[in-house]
């Protein structure tokens, strides 16, 4: 089943999405930066992947930053996946073990 | 819900290498086989292609359960299992759609909808305008479907994996982000339609420890972003800004909050020697 008024609302959100992640690129495309703009663009993705986890960072939960500590450490030195999995059966463990 | 949608969305490559050069040598004997100088340059797209869906399978794997709950959660708002990948699939953004269902109504609430999805997108506009400089040299007719493609995970892989080739030119290799985002897209799409269908089946899956997948995609991102602790002071920025911001204002605005801080004193900084 399809109702329009999804569909509409659909077509409207994902144009909007599409809008943001072109926006930055048709701003920037033509334009020279300086040294200082650059700087500030190296930082902007680390700045943007931890703001998106920070709310991880200041949970209430004991089992969920004590799983976060191990995720954190296993990211250091292991690859990706390694890192995902040891990060998954932390948190499934300590969430069962503690309170 | 905002916790959650957040964690939907990172990633990049750090695939044990051993799994690349397995399949480099493979694809090398192939050639061999072949011997046909013709073949060389698809042989070596293709190969771009593979190398960037197998970096992406771990993050694929990550994004299966959330792709589940979001299903089942669009089920339950009355999305039926061809709006749910209608919307997956035009809109591919974990966060917004989380934040989208968690608000549907019926009928939808249209510009409380295009609205949230702005604010949860807005990183966006930083994210294209990073990567615009590694996109330069591609023609707008093969960069504009490219960002269409961009999400956390695809841009951070893209953007290290050009870093890394720093000495290549281009250093962006299209067609590993077209391989690893083909992966990342796919993925999303079943997925969020299977929830749908099998919606009531689904539990929380907080309880186990799927939701860690995307904290541990991240941090292993900002790993292979490292360059030194003074390059790093900006993401501590961010990351207590958006932290405190998280805590005290309820919604989507901390991850906006949390970036602006940590830009605002990467450019502060920029004058340091």
């Amino acid at each position: 089943m399809i109702h329009p008024a999804t569909v509409l609302a659909i077509v409207l959100m994902a144009s909007m999405t599409y809008l943001t992640r072109i926006a930055g690129y048709l701003v920037l495309r033509h334009r020279t930066l300086g040294t200082r703009a650059i700087t500030v663009l190296e930082a902007a993705p680390g700045c943007v992947l931890i703001a998106v986890i920070a709310p991880r960072f200041v949970s209430n939960s004991l089992a969920d930053i004590l799983a976060l500590l191990i995720t954190l450490v296993a990211a250091i030195r292991l690859p990706m996946l390694a890192t995902v999995i040891i990060g998954v059966v932390a948190a499934g463990v300590l969430r069962h073990l503690l309170p | 819900m905002y916790q959650i949608s957040s964690h939907l969305e990172h990633k990049r490559n750090p695939i044990p290498r051993r799994e690349t050069y397995a399949f480099t040598s493979q694809l090398r004997f192939d050639m061999r086989a072949f011997q046909s100088p013709t073949l060389a340059a698809p042989a070596h797209d293709h190969h771009e292609a593979r190398r960037g869906f197998v970096a992406a399978l771990p993050v694929m794997l990550g994004f299966v359960p959330f792709a589940l709950v979001l299903g089942a959660q669009a089920a339950q708002k009355g999305l039926s299992p061809i709006e749910v990948p209608l919307m997956t699939g035009l809109n591919f953004g974990g966060g917004s759609e989380f934040a989208a269902i968690r608000l549907w109504t019926s009928p939808p609430h249209i510009g409380l909808i295009v609205a949230i999805a702005f604010l949860v997108n807005s990183r966006h506009l930083l994210m294209g305008a990073t990567l615009a400089r590694f996109i330069r040299h591609l023609p707008l007719r093969k960069a504009l479907p490219a960002l269409f493609f961009m999400c956390d995970e695809s841009w951070a892989m893209g953007l290290a994996d050009a870093r890394q080739r720093a000495s290549t030119s281009p250093s962006f290799s299209l067609r590993y982000y077209l391989g690893l985002s083909a992966g990342l897209y796919l993925t999303w799409i079943t997925f969020t339609t299977i929830g749908a269908i099998v919606g009531p089946m689904i539990g929380n899956i907080d309880a186990y420890g799927f939701d860690m997948a995307f904290p541990a995609v991240f941090l292993v991102l900002l790993r292979g972003m490292w360059k030194s602790a003074r390059a790093a002071r900006p993401w501590l920025v961010s990351l207590i800004m958006a932290a405190a911001t998280h805590v005290w204002i309820p919604g989507a605005w901390y991850v906006a909050a949390g970036a602006a801080s940590g830009l605002l004193a990467a450019y502060v900084w920029a004058d340091q020697p």
